[in-house]
């Protein structure tokens, strides 16, 4: 437990600022490089970090297993329920006019920050389940293979 | 007064390369792991604050500086924390500095 | 440095040093990227390529042996293959418009229209999300079910469910997982 007190504490430290540095590049697509994909990374690499310098069994305690694959699927099905919702409404499919009709560029941002967050939640859940698959199996290291 | 201050970007900048050239150089030439991991670490603490610190500097006081400063605090704090995280990884797994591994045993 | 980079990737045997080496390759990418005033794609290649790819490369290390196996077959047909494949494509190109000229398609069909009509339509700055996003929508939700797919291979095949040796993961932890 000495061997790893500061690599805990700076974890402690770091973590809520990777959280909140993806959620800003998340959200801030629209302004600076950035939207769903790198942010969805970035939030992933937080989870991974807690992950790899505390055990995984506090990991999958904080973000468990069946959550992330949960919303795996709920990522893509938000993006594309906002194509069906679009159809719905009697426009095209992803035509974010039909997100309100009287103003087609508030639609067209609404439609962009729902679709890019459900990028975001895709492939922060497909990063850390792979993760969790690859760690719940990674066996005890013997000293001379490295 | 601005003449000063781009001859001190310069000598900031100059300089923080040069300390990134050399960690370059001595990961690539020290004989063993634990003088190769300092300087690797040259590179991450000296190189990059003096780097950014120059770079922060020829901007002014503008957003880009805040930014390079808060970039300049998260390596200041992960820089020596990864390097720290690869050598008690080393020692963990056994591997002793030189001197020591002649008295103990063989292991370097 | 690419080409280096590549070359040592393919000649290394040692698995470990594949992986840091890939992770510079990631890296060089996305400087040559921002060389290239393409800002967006630095900062996705420097993430997935730089980062989490590494990563999850180190887990899937812990999981197989360190170096690679020797091929007995000899390398000269696929060699051979490769390199007649290559200047195909090389002599291929010789064909389309300089690199970066005014001429390309790119630049006087849709580039231009894209980038007159996003301040009216969308009135977003970042004109690579609004066209990401918006014009080539559909795009996008495609390549989000790639991603997804992907993720499924992967939970089908090593099953992500399984939680075995979690009593042992202090131990673990303390031997194996700190070598970030």
């Amino acid at each position: 437990m000495r061997h790893h007190l500061i690599l805990r504490v700076i974890t402690k430290l770091l973590v809520g600022t990777i959280f909140l540095f993806a959620l800003y590049v998340q959200f801030h697509g629209d302004y600076s490089p950035g939207g769903g994909f790198q942010a969805g990374v970035i939030m992933a690499v937080g989870f991974i970090l807690y992950g790899i310098v505390f055990s995984l069994a506090k990991a999958q305690k904080v973000f468990p297993p069946w959550l992330v694959h949960k919303l795996l699927a709920f990522g893509v099905l938000l993006y594309a329920g906002t194509g069906i919702y679009s159809m719905l409404m009697g426009y095209g499919y992803l035509d974010y006019t039909a997100i309100d009709p009287n103003h087609p560029s508030h639609g067209q941002h609404l439609g962009i920050l729902i679709v890019e967050l459900g990028v975001g939640i895709t492939v922060t859940g497909v990063m850390v389940a792979i993760y969790y698959a690859f760690a719940a199996r990674a066996p005890i290291l013997s000293d001379e293979d490295w | 007064m601005d003449f000063f201050f781009s001859f001190l970007c310069m000598v900031l900048i100059i300089s923080g390369s040069f300390f990134v050239v050399i960690g370059a150089f001595g990961t690539y030439r020290f004989p063993d792991f634990w003088s190769r991991l300092h300087a690797a670490s040259i590179t991450d603490s000296a190189g990059v604050i003096l780097l950014l610190i120059g770079m922060g500097i020829y901007s002014g006081l503008t957003l880009i500086t805040f930014k390079l400063l808060v970039i300049g605090l998260f390596l200041f704090i992960t820089g020596p924390t990864s390097t720290h995280a690869v050598a008690n990884a080393a020692l963990v797994s056994g591997l002793r500095p030189p001197q020591i591994a002649n008295k103990n045993s063989q292991k370097d | 440095m690419l080409i280096v980079t590549a070359v040592t990737v393919v000649k290394t045997r040692s698995l470990f040093a594949i992986v840091a080496l890939s992770g510079v390759f990631s890296l060089l990418s996305a400087l040559l990227f921002i060389t290239w005033d393409a800002v967006d794609v630095a900062f996705t290649e420097a993430a997935v390529g730089a980062g989490i790819s590494t990563v999850l490369m180190l887990g899937t290390l812990a999981l197989t042996s360190r170096a690679e196996k020797e091929s007995a077959k000899s390398n000269l047909f696929p060699l051979f293959a490769v390199v007649l494949a290559g200047a195909v494509m090389f002599y291929g190109t010789l064909d389309m418009p300089e690199f970066g000229s005014p001429e390309t398609p790119v630049q006087t069909h849709v580039g231009p229209d894209y980038l007159k009509r996003i301040p009216d339509d969308i009135h977003v700055p970042n004109a690579v999300t609004a066209i990401l996003a918006s014009y080539r929508g559909y795009d996008t939700l495609g390549e989000t079910a790639v991603v997804f797919a992907a993720g499924i291979g992967v939970l089908m095949l090593i099953g992500g469910l399984r939680r075995r040796r979690i009593n042992d993961d202090d131990k673990n932890s303390s031997d194996t997982k700190d070598t970030t």
